[in-house]
């Protein structure tokens, strides 16, 4: 996977300049932050495999598992009359089937609702090849993997205010794997502690300075 | 997007189930709560302008009351979802 570094007095000059080395859009990449201070900022910057490959040039490690959970999708595809095509992501845990065409906003719906209707009525039909807690995640053109990473951007643009304020911030509500995405994003920052608020659907997380132990 | 307070009160529970189903790791939702999300809907006379969104709370109450997965609710709750769109369309 190509990756570059990129230094800058902020975060987004940082990315900017490992955007430049990878001639690559901030779209298509993940952002690590590998260093920190007011003066300076370290960022990793990986190319998210965009084109990750698909069972025709590449099979997917033999997982009877996966290709079941692929092959009720493309049979229901079929049935909702939806041209599609549908890959398992390679070396991806848990179980994750990316669909993808043209078109295919409808099959995403309002906030990706109907994606989640169709990852539920997937992990239902396939729920007696997998074991228990096992789930299969469904995404469709990349649309969860792109959420994850903005919001994982999102997470730590408030984490640098919040080290430079002292104030906790409040997100917009978010899904329960938005707000996991920020847990993780944060977990490991000394600095700062993520928690939620609110009743879902209006759940929100709240970026707050860590207080040292024992205060 | 269905906006009326028969699918608010869907969206509410089917985000409950979720939040089950999705483990964002920051709350812990009970089948108590889902079910009492479910009821709320039930309780609403629009329910009963649109075919099968009864049938379908009473069956993701069900699925709750049996435990039943998460996903199993939700698919159920979606159904709802579904028919009420599809009611209000008509």
């Amino acid at each position: 996977m190509k990756s570059a570094e990129g230094r800058g007095r902020t975060l987004d000059e940082a990315v900017d300049a490992a955007l430049i080395e990878l001639q690559e859009s901030r779209r298509n990449v993940d952002v690590k932050i590998l260093s920190e201070t007011p003066e300076e900022t370290l960022v990793e910057v990986t190319v998210i495999d965009q084109n990750a490959p698909t069972p025709d040039t590449m099979p997917a490690p033999a997982n009877g598992k996966a290709e079941a959970a692929k092959s009720l999708v493309e049979g229901l595809l079929k049935h909702m009359g939806v041209r599609a095509q549908v890959s398992v992501r390679t070396g991806s845990d848990p179980i994750t089937l990316d669909i993808s065409g043209r078109d295919l906003g409808a099959l995403i719906g309002w906030r990706g609702e109907t994606l989640r209707a169709l990852q539920a009525v997937t992990n239902v039909m396939v729920g007696k090849h997998l074991a228990e807690g096992e789930r299969v995640i469904v995404d469709v053109e990349r649309y969860r993997q792109r959420r994850e990473h903005t919001v994982r951007e999102i997470a730590m643009r408030a984490a640098r205010q919040v080290k430079m304020t002292g104030d906790a911030i409040t997100l917009d509500a978010m899904q329960p794997f938005e707000r996991r995405a920020i847990h993780l994003a944060l977990e490991g920052d000394p600095d700062v502690t993520s928690s939620s608020i609110g009743e879902e659907p209006e759940r929100r997380v709240v970026v707050g300075p860590r207080k040292p132990a024992g205060e | 997007m269905a906006g009326g307070p028969a699918a608010n009160r869907i969206r509410k529970a089917i985000a409950l189930v979720n939040s089950v189903a999705d483990e964002a790791g920051d709350e812990e939702v009970t089948p108590t709560e889902i079910a009492e999300a479910i009821r709320d809907c039930l309780e609403l006379s629009e329910v009963d302008e649109v075919p099968n969104v009864r049938r379908y709370l009473g069956e993701a109450l069900d699925a709750v009351s049996d435990g039943m997965p998460a996903d199993f609710v939700a698919m159920t709750l979606y159904a709802a979802l579904g028919a009420l769109r599809e009611g209000g369309q008509n």
